[in-house]
């Protein structure tokens, strides 16, 4: 495409008053872009005419020098067709530096660099042109999982008007739910016990035409990509499908490992609450006087389940009021650590109590059972008597287990290869490939593993608060309590929220374009095969599994499964991989239109690659709020930390740039980005370029990477004036005006 | 150091005979009733407690608690209760329940009862000077001078402000009484009649 390019300066916001406009202009010819406007109010109706005639007039590259690319977006969009570079100059260069007027000339080099580097990228951009699948998109879904939430997940997806496969291993569906006698109350008052409803959901799915249920069967293979997913099942049977919704539900934590703790299988009378409720379905529940349960059997200790699985102390109440309901007079004890009732659950602790259901609070030991003539006692500490008690008499102890999903622990791949601690990470990756090998659910023809990623406690998750459904394979997505234990009405909800996602990823599949969280973003990274040396950094990296091998290692991408990160782009050592706006030569070259001083002027120059999602904004709204900082520092926006090729840094420091820093993302367990192991991995690269400075006789003590997320507006000016003064003990750069 | 059982049949028995008694199901321990009452510090057990030992079945200990008969009625502990138990009304009903089976938790409570009583019943009014004088007289002629010498700033600040007439021992001068004192009594002895509790 031949580019027309244009710029416009913004006078408005006091940037008039503070930069000289007419050496802009001088700069801006340097840099190749002759036709520049200035204007006083670039983002009022006036300004976006100006630059819409001229749009219309032919221009299709447009260079807007004024405030943040984060604001004003819709008035400086005009169309996918016409490319939009936006140089911050209000916060970058106004906001930030001091209104001294001996700063001046410091503030117009500042607005001049951005300036340069914004006409580079200009020149390098693309209009990019979406990624169409060669075969005709297909929008079906796949719902893995008969249970509650696979029920509601095939719902929702007919109701939206996409044919829908249901998969079940069972002979029927209903999951968990078909084993429940009751649901604990779910709508006001919350006094009465429910019934589970299932008949009607499995009648509602058998009446629908858009549903085509697979019971007995399970998935022998998922090939393909988002848009393109085909799916073979044990039955024999292959459909396409665009997106997967995976309900597999959950697995009660095995009671054999409480042996010791709680003498589970000493006794007959010692079941689980999933016994009990196999028990209560059976109408077994008359001739039982005393019933205790134990809450935590295994849940929040550290040898067993660390976490809370949320439901079993709503389900002991409801298990509770169902032996109360059998026998009004029968001597029901709950014996707790806290009583967990999210939501509306509160009435239901209320009603049991009013029952006459005695709950005794206990401390993080395990009460000691033990059986003598075919009843039951329990001795337990009494936290509010602080003493020991005894419950004697009783005729069955109920261990209130918690929930593991349905899922098999994946460690990540990412992990591995980089090994950022080796033994541990081969150790895990043994266990949970050992795991895989005899266990999937979805059987990913994945180059990174048939199963999807999981965190700590094997939910599939991406991250359970932030980005609920998201796994991090695009396209499938997880619902119900394979993804975080959770009760039935919760389930329904999840599943029509994750069958939702999933209809989206399958229409962005379609279109070519970014699901989350650049969402219709249509570039895609792109390989120049011929110089690929097959060391298969990106296909390890990619924390998406985007991208296959074939048998040579030569890298086959899946464009369609690819969130636009660029993770692959910052991996590769041989710089083939880029995308139509955002490559390696792109940035490299901005670093390169720095102007840098000799030496004598000094005036260092400091890059910084920041995060454009957590860190770019931080230091917009540092710069809004009024924080000052060195006039040294130009920063430069990246898609992911992950994305920063190791030659930037190389680029920096030989055109005699004097430090270099990162922003991104927390990493580590806090981690909160739809990216993942972006920042986690420019931190490990970066730990492994010092020795390569060392090498050059550059101190390591250049380069730097910093977490910022995106409310430590306040850290940004102590980080950046720390980094200078480092830079002013080491010295400038050897490297400069070479 | 176990102690007892459970044992289900005491709290039955409170669930039906005490005044609100049924409230103390409610009750998750969360002990706001505890703290926020004044008397926490003279308090053995507090309210949280002894609605466990109620559950426990702990008949001794709670009939026999003070604690049942400290309570002033401030009524902070049935305000924050988040469950709406009915402190008070349960402490109260606990204490009657206790004075009715022949327990008496607290004999000072029940000593400065028979001053309050005896006040009312001989004049229909509650004398700021002479029921606590009948009150601390009651430990004995010693013992309560010394206690009045005690509580001797309080009585000269209560004076200086005409909050209190001066009196040189209980009935000295004697106070007036009021209008209708017949029908007052004739009240007071129904009333009488009908309680469960011994007030002295």
């Amino acid at each position: 495409m031949d580019k027309n390019q244009a710029c416009y300066l913004c006078k408005g916001c006091g940037l008039g008053e503070a930069l000289d406009f007419d050496n802009l202009e001088e700069v801006l010819g340097e840099s190749g872009v002759s036709e520049v406007k200035t204007h006083d109010a670039l983002c009022s109706p006036d300004g976006v005419a100006l630059i819409q005639a001229d749009v219309d007039g032919g221009v299709n590259a447009v260079l807007i020098g004024a405030c943040s690319s984060r604001v004003k977006t819709d008035e400086f969009n005009f169309g996918s067709q016409v490319i939009v570079e936006r140089a911050s100059l209000r916060e970058q260069a106004l906001y930030c530096s001091s209104d001294e007027e001996e700063a001046k000339e410091d503030r117009q080099m500042l607005a001049a660099d951005y300036l340069r580097m914004s006409a580079v990228k200009l020149a390098k951009s693309n209009v990019p042109v979406p990624f169409k699948l060669e075969l005709e998109p297909e929008t079906a879904l796949l719902v893995v999982g008969g249970g509650v939430a696979g029920i509601n997940a095939a719902l929702a997806g007919a109701k939206a008007g996409v044919q829908v496969y249901l998969v079940e291993k069972e002979a029927a569906l209903g999951g968990f739910l078909g084993k429940m006698a009751k649901l604990a109350p779910e709508s006001p008052p919350y006094q009465e016990l429910e019934d589970t409803g299932l008949e009607e959901l499995v009648a509602q799915v058998e009446a629908d035409g858009k549903i085509k249920v697979y019971t007995g069967n399970t998935v022998d293979k998922t090939a393909g990509a988002p848009g393109n997913f085909t799916i073979t099942l044990s039955g024999g049977d292959t459909f396409r499908c665009g997106a997967i919704v995976q309900a597999t539900g959950w697995l009660p934590y095995e009671p054999e490992k409480l042996a010791d703790e709680l003498a589970y299988g000493t006794s007959p009378g010692i079941i689980t609450n999933v016994d009990m409720e196999a028990k209560a379905k059976a109408g077994d529940l008359g001739g039982l006087n005393g019933v205790a349960f134990i809450q935590c059997a295994g849940s929040r200790d550290q040898n067993h389940l660390p976490y809370c699985s949320a439901v079993c102390c709503t389900v002991s109440l409801k298990q509770a009021m169902m032996v109360k309901e059998a026998n009004p007079e029968a001597a029901v004890y709950v014996i707790y650590k806290d009583i967990r009732t999210p939501g509306q659950s509160e009435e239901v602790y209320r009603e049991a109590q009013r029952k006459g259901v005695v709950f005794i609070r206990r401390d993080e030991d395990y009460p000691k059972i033990s059986e003598s003539g075919g009843k039951l006692a329990i001795e337990t500490k009494d936290m509010t008597l602080n003493d020991t008690v005894e419950i004697d008499e009783l005729d069955m102890v109920v261990l209130a287990t918690g929930l593991k999903p349905n899922n098999p622990k994946v460690v990540d791949a990412p992990l591995v290869a980089l090994g950022m601690d080796q033994e541990a990470a081969k150790k895990l990756a043994a266990e949970s490939k050992a795991q895989c090998d005899s266990w999937s659910v979805l059987n990913l023809q994945y180059r990174q593993g048939p199963n999807l990623p999981t965190l700590k406690y094997a939910y599939p998750d991406s991250h359970f608060i932030c980005f609920p459904y998201e796994t991090r394979r695009t396209g499938i997505y997880t619902a119900g309590a394979v993804r975080r234990p959770m009760r039935v009405s919760q389930a329904v909800e999840d599943a029509t929220g994750a069958a939702l996602k999933a209809i989206q990823a399958a229409h962005a599949a379609a279109e070519g374009v970014a699901v989350h969280p650049r969402s219709g973003d249509m570039s895609f990274p792109e390989f120049a095969m011929q110089r690929c040396t097959q060391c298969k950094r990106c296909t390890e990296e990619c924390p998406f599994g985007a991208i296959n091998e074939d048998e040579k290692a030569n890298p086959l991408p899946n464009p369609t499964r690819c969130r636009r990160c660029g993770v692959c782009m910052g991996a590769c050592p041989e710089r083939i991989i880029s995308f139509k706006n955002y490559s390696v030569d792109m940035i490299g070259s901005m670093i390169k239109s720095i102007d840098v001083p000799e030496e004598d002027e000094e005036k260092p120059r400091v890059i910084v690659l920041a995060c454009e999602n957590d860190a770019l904004p931080a230091i917009d709204m540092a710069a809004r709020k009024g924080h000052k900082w060195s006039p040294y520092i130009r920063f430069i926006p990246v898609r992911c930390l992950g994305s920063v090729n190791l030659v930037w840094i190389a680029d920096a420091l030989s055109s005699g740039i004097d430090g270099v820093m990162l922003f991104g993302c927390r990493h580590g367990e806090d981690y909160q980005c739809h990216f993942i192991k972006g920042s986690e991995l420019a931190n490990v690269r970066m730990s492994k370029i010092s020795e390569t400075l060392d090498r050059l006789v550059l101190e390591s003590d250049r380069v730097r990477v910093e977490e910022i997320s995106f409310n430590e507006v306040d850290r940004i000016p102590e980080i950046i004036s720390e980094f200078m003064e480092t830079i002013e003990e080491v010295g400038p750069n050897p490297y400069k005006g070479f | 150091m176990a102690t007892k059982a459970y044992d289900k049949s005491f709290r039955e028995e409170v669930y039906q005979n005490v005044d609100s008694g049924e409230d103390v199901k409610l009750c998750m321990q969360c002990g706001v009733c505890g703290i926020t009452c004044p008397l926490r510090g003279e308090m053995t057990h507090g309210p949280r407690q002894l609605w466990s030992l109620i559950r426990a079945g702990k008949r001794d200990e709670v009939m026999n608690s003070p604690d049942i008969m400290l309570c002033t009625s401030c009524y902070s502990c049935k305000v924050r209760c988040p469950r709406g138990v009915k402190v008070i009304d349960v402490m109260h009903g606990l204490a009657h329940y206790a004075l009715e089976q022949g327990i008496v938790p607290r004999k000072e409570t029940s000593k400065f009862g028979k001053a309050f009583w005896d006040s009312i019943y001989k004049t229909g009014r509650v004398d700021e000077t002479e029921v606590p004088m009948r009150y601390t007289l009651m430990a004995g002629p010693i013992h309560g001078i010394f206690n009045m010498l005690e509580m001797m700033d309080i009585g000269r600040a209560l004076l200086a402000h005409k909050r209190m007439k001066f009196k040189i021992g209980p009935g000295l001068p004697p106070s007036k009484k009021i209008k209708g004192m017949k029908g007052l009594k004739k009240m007071l002895d129904k009333a009488k009649a009908m309680s469960p509790g011994k007030e002295g």
